[in-house]
């Protein structure tokens, strides 16, 4: 492999990876932010990605809406589908047994439903290509080849990014999930309603599942198994700490980039590694993760 | 004066441990109350049942006539009743800033909530130095400041105050205790939760004592401080 070579393979790998990072990082983030507010890993996610990206094949194709609508439908859908699922299954089990683990396991149930719900419906027996939110268009930047779609998954990523990050930080909502992620009970004693946040914030995750679903379903077939694609999310959320929102997003450009540079210098049959190899890299250096920040010991 | 605030026959759990068995008691509007006992006797499940943080099993919680055994938490600091709790209950990656702001969170009269913050600023001026700080990086006693101060942005009708002086050395106690007493001559009505009786029951004018989660004793605070088994038991001489 000559200099030139490697040099040509390290800028496509960056450009890939950044487009598919991003991807990834919104993943990411939809699973951070529930986790941080209500310490419940969610395993439906991948599952409300996978049932977001059939509601927008279902309008568009099966329903011939235009595009302009069905994206803003896709999103709510998703949103009201995640709030509600907070309000009226996991609040009713928290009541009745308040520990993690039985949230956990009723988010396992939610991705079971999900699932045989589209293979119910038929949608997923044939593995289906959602039609692209833009032509796409082979693009040169350096030497890196990316397409048109390629520029606006990463651009529409980094948008919705930026928008949650200030709402994070700006807003009084936003500031009300980082005081119900830091000390609940001091949240309560300050008056804020942990149900509406709890539902608020599953709402954003379920918005945000939309989007990414949005976004990749172009470049994937989508099959009732899609949601697949959220254990590389898990990924992301694991290198950056796991409770820390910008470590999600640095999380998910790492790993989309690591995912290119491997399967084109080493093998593409790799690729699939490569996300945990670099989890155990960062778990064996950091253990707590690139942005975990300390240890902390729990009382038991 | 009349009751701000009345619990009658209030019991509360956990699981299976009988936490609150009947418990009772009235502050009147304007007064400082303190509820002593021991390690485990049920202080802080009482001020967590009227902040409804802890389920009523049985009896009743009124404040301002109103029926609070019900209500909704956020419901409870808008209505007035504002705990401020035990230890170190802030938020930690917040600014102090932050913290005062958060403790604002129901209220919508932006006016008055800047004219609040200055005025939590004048009680405690050692915040004032350290808004932008961190709020986990305070001191012991700047949190317990801290705590208050946030609890006052809510506009307290009546402060819960859990053990305010935990860990504090004896110089801040009297620091936190000055305070208490100013806010109460401003107007707040205080129930207080200690387990050192001797500062509770001199800056109480009545008190009550739990024991197992029952009601053990009451009375007019200087009479309990010169009871022989509260002495012996509670002041340690």
């Amino acid at each position: 492999m000559t200099l030139d070579v490697v040099f040509l393979f390290l800028q496509q790998g960056v450009a890939s990876g950044l487009v598919i990072g991003s991807v990834y990082a919104l993943l990411a983030l939809a699973i951070v932010v529930i986790f941080k507010t209500s310490d419940v890993p969610n395993f439906s996610q991948g599952e409300m990605v996978m049932a977001a990206g059939y509601i927008a094949l279902y309008l568009l194709v099966f329903r011939s809406m235009p595009l302009w609508i069905v994206m803003p439908a896709t999103i709510l859908a998703a949103y009201a589908g995640a709030a509600l699922f907070r309000r009226l299954v996991l609040n009713q089990v928290a009541r009745a047994n308040g520990s993690p683990v039985n949230l956990v396991i009723a988010t396992l149930g939610l991705s079971y439903v999900l699932r045989g719900f589209v293979r119910q419906t038929g949608f997923g027996d044939t593995p289906r290509s959602f039609p692209p939110v833009v032509e796409p268009q082979s693009i040169m930047i350096g030497q890196a080849a990316v397409t048109t779609l390629d520029l606006v998954i990463l651009a529409t990523a980094v948008v919705v990014m930026a928008a949650f990050f200030w709402m994070f930080k700006y807003t009084k909502i936003g500031r009300a999930m980082r005081a119900v992620g830091m000390n609940p009970k001091a949240a309560q004693l300050v008056g804020v309603d942990l149900t509406r946040i709890h539902m608020i914030v599953w709402g954003l995750s379920g918005g945000i599942s939309a989007i990414a679903a949005l976004l990749i379903s172009p470049k994937v077939l989508m099959t009732a198994d899609m949601g697949s694609i959220v254990t590389l999310g898990f990924a992301a959320a694991i290198v950056g700490g796991f409770t820390s929102l910008p470590g999600a997003v640095v999380g998910g450009f790492l790993i989309g980039i690591i995912e290119n540079l491997v399967g084109l210098f080493i093998s593409s049959r790799a690729i699939v590694l490569a996300p945990f190899v670099a989890i155990m890299l960062v778990l064996v250096i950091r253990p707590q993760g690139l942005f975990g920040g300390r240890v902390e010991i729990k009382k038991v | 004066m009349p009751d701000l605030l009345e619990l009658a026959g209030v019991s509360a759990s956990y699981g299976r441990i009988q936490a609150l068995s009947g418990v009772s008691l009235s502050v009147p509007e304007g007064s400082i109350v303190a509820l002593l006992g021991s390690n485990g006797a049920g202080k802080t499940t009482t001020l967590n049942t009227i902040s409804r943080l802890v389920p009523v099993q049985s009896g009743s919680i009124r404040f301002d006539g109103k029926a609070v055994e019900s209500m909704a938490s956020h419901k409870v600091v808008e209505g007035g009743v504002v705990q401020v709790p035990e230890g170190r209950e802030v938020f930690r990656d917040m600014s102090v800033r932050e913290n005062l702001e958060m403790g604002a969170y129901r209220r919508k009269d932006a006016a008055t909530v800047r004219a609040d913050f200055d005025r939590v600023l004048d009680y405690f001026p050692k915040l004032r130095d350290r808004l932008q700080q961190r709020a986990g990086t305070l001191s012991g006693g700047e949190q317990q400041m801290l705590l208050i101060g946030r609890a006052l942005m809510a506009r307290p009708r009546l402060l819960l105050l859990d053990e305010p002086s935990l860990g504090l050395s004896p110089v801040l106690v009297q620091q936190i205790f000055g305070i208490i007493d100013r806010l109460n001559k401003d107007g707040l009505t205080i129930l207080l939760v200690e387990q050192n009786a001797a500062v509770a029951l001199s800056t109480s004018s009545y008190a009550y004592i739990l024991e197992n989660g029952e009601m053990a004793l009451q009375g007019a605070s200087d009479q309990l401080r010169r009871d022989d088994s509260v002495r012996r038991t509670y002041l340690g001489h």
